[in-house]
């Protein structure tokens, strides 16, 4: 039920709503799953407004939005530094925000770190469409980006505490300090599909993010790759290049490779397509890719299953309810 | 071409890719959906997301509620239950599509292209040229001669790969390279063996025919086809390209604009599998006669 609204004044960068787990169910309709890409920082934002950690929130890019409240109400601002100002004065991130209808909150842009997170106590009650409130942006589904004048509809607050939280500096994301960034991935599905010696080098090279990466893919530059025997010699069903292959299912995260440009799906990549996928990203690292700005390296580490699993557990801890300080 | 067993390639963490064949055909296809299909009724909690595709499916799950060996033993004691066998039979719907062939706004897309490469061979006639066919009314007659069968929907939201039906009807193309920066929506393009039509205007490489006034997709649902969704087509139904004039198009997007255009959808036809592979097995034989 709608009980209050957010007027945007400034839209910011492709500013979005999100939700988990997102678009659940239509990927073989070629639906993404899109939702957010850094869901440590998304689901703390939530846990600091008292809103269960999946709820509805904002996705800022590289530039945030000015929002102006429209009723009382809890705020947080989580991911890299926007510095937050409540009608013009500073205001914490990583923190419980109180405001008053018809203040404004202002974020500005990144330093380091790409994507930020706005949660409202109460959540985003944009429509559900086929099933989630994420925006897929590209094909407009779920919504746009924000748009200057657009009002946002909030949900009814969960019963407060009236606490004011803070998530302790430990259990945050930490966001890149060198320019480098060290991303777990696993082999496969198609690494057999490359050379042997091309396996290890992706796991040893230095991969630059292009100015052209977005939620849709991150592309990187690095050395060039040396193809397997089924690569070269396949049916002409598969397509002429040695990265061709029958059209197959995208797995989330996925390295894929078309010609010899590296491209990492992600949120809002294509369900389905005709190029191969040698490693994927652990989906507990999403949230690394999220943050990684252009002219940054990305280097991939080797793990298995239990890594990635012991990784996701990691996750699951510092971004449960009981992470978060009362101030 | 079925391999002997599933092969099945982890996608990191959450997804899984299965390979049933090598090749892109009616039998494997038709082999992948009942898979995906006996999966489905299996009631896996732990699967989130089923793609079939040509020759393959992916299976998304939760790692956390199966561990990978699990699932895939669970996919393979289905796949050793159900088999490889193609016969049966299913509703499937018929949805014919209007095409403006050779229309102003593909046209117009070809000569953007060209402008910065000019070495590229206009599509119609660079499939033709492949095809064998002499004339452009040759290649439209090739076309629409076929209903096609929905293998696989992705990519983009609604956006459908379609084999012909009729083995003599195959069209087959390169793909461009590099790709288009845009394709108008409603494009019918052909690429390797496939059809497929553009449900929205997006980058692509697949060689350009013509273009139906008629959505296959519709983001605020405003026409009849789209009460239950945004997308129409779904893996399974068949499609049939319907060449109009300049005149019924206009009317047609028309219709389109106006929210009143009905899609012509039949849904009281049994889709035999049987009785095709055996029609498919005379039409080739009659094309060698």
């Amino acid at each position: 039920m709608t009980t209050g609204s957010v007027t945007v004044l400034k839209p910011g960068l492709e500013t979005t709503e999100q939700e988990l787990p997102g678009r659940i169910g239509y990927l073989e309709r070629g639906f993404p799953i899109s939702g957010p890409f850094d869901s440590w920082s998304f689901r703390q934002a939530n846990i600091l407004v008292g809103n269960p950690r999946d709820t509805a929130a904002l996705e800022c890019q590289f530039l945030g939005p000015t929002l102006r409240f429209d009723t009382d109400l809890s705020v947080a601002v989580t991911g890299p530094d926007m510095r937050p100002k409540l009608d013009g004065a500073p205001v914490p991130m990583w923190q419980t925000l109180r405001v008053r209808a018809g203040q404004t909150l202002e974020l500005g842009p990144a330093l380091t770190g790409a994507r930020a997170y706005i949660a409202i106590s109460g959540g985003l009650d944009t429509p559900v469409v086929h099933g989630s409130r994420a925006v897929y942006r590209m094909a407009r589904v779920g919504g746009q980006a924000l748009v200057k004048d657009e009002v946002l509809p909030i949900g009814s607050p969960h019963a407060s505490r009236g606490e004011i939280l803070a998530i302790p500096e430990a259990a945050r994301p930490r966001f890149s300090v060198d320019r480098r960034l060290e991303v777990e991935a696993l082999a496969g599905p198609n690494d057999d599909w490359l050379d042997p010696a091309s396996v290890e080098m992706f796991f040893s090279a230095d991969w630059l993010v292009q100015a052209k990466s977005n939620r849709t893919g991150m592309c990187l530059t690095g050395p060039e790759f040396a193809f397997a025997a089924r690569a070269i010699n396949k049916k002409s069903d598969h397509g002429q290049d040695p990265s061709n292959i029958i059209d197959h299912g995208y797995p989330s995260g996925a390295v894929n490779l078309a010609g010899q440009t590296p491209i990492i799906l992600v949120n809002d990549a294509p369900s389905t397509g005709g190029f191969i996928n040698p490693f994927t990203v652990a989906g507990a690292a999403f949230w690394k890719l999220a943050q990684a700005r252009p002219g940054e390296v990305l280097c991939f580490r080797r793990i298995d299953r239990e890594g990635a699993a012991r990784l996701r557990a990691a996750l699951y801890r510092v971004t449960s309810e009981g992470v978060a300080i009362r101030v | 071409m079925l391999h002997d067993t599933l092969r099945f390639y982890p996608g990191g963490d959450r997804a899984v890719e299965v390979e049933l064949g090598d090749g892109m055909d009616f039998t494997l296809n038709f082999t992948v959906h009942r898979q995906v299909a006996a999966l489905r009724e299996a009631r896996i909690a732990a699967i989130a997301d089923l793609i079939p595709e040509l020759a393959s499916f992916q299976i998304t799950y939760d790692p956390d509620r199966i561990s990978y060996e699990d699932l895939i033993r669970e996919v393979a004691a289905i796949y050793a239950r159900i088999g490889a066998d193609v016969s049966g039979a299913l509703p499937s719907r018929l949805i014919t599509m209007p095409v403006l062939y050779f229309d102003d706004q593909t046209t117009d897309c070809i000569a953007d292209y060209t402008k910065t490469h000019p070495e590229k061979v206009a599509d119609p006639d660079l499939l033709c040229r492949i095809n064998g066919l002499e004339d452009r009314a040759a290649l439209v007659r090739r076309h629409a001669c076929t209903e096609y069968w929905v293998a696989a929907l992705g990519f983009w939201p609604g956006l459908c790969s379609l084999l012909s039906l009729n083995p003599n009807a195959r069209i087959t193309a390169p793909k461009y390279n590099p790709p288009r920066t845009w394709t108008p929506k409603g494009a019918i393009g052909i690429g390797g063996a496939l059809c497929c039509i553009y449900p929205d205007r997006t980058p692509g490489g697949y060689q350009l025919i013509g273009r139906t006034p008629a959505p296959i997709f519709d983001g605020a649902q405003r026409l009849p086809a789209f009460r239950d969704g945004l997308t129409l087509l779904r893996a399974g139904d068949r499609v049939r390209f319907r060449p109009v004039e300049a005149e019924e198009c206009a009317w047609i997007d028309a219709e389109v604009a106006a929210g009143r255009y009905v899609h012509d959808i039949v849904e009281y036809q049994i889709y035999s599998v049987a009785r095709y592979l055996d029609w498919e097995k005379a039409q080739k034989a009659g094309a060698r006669a």
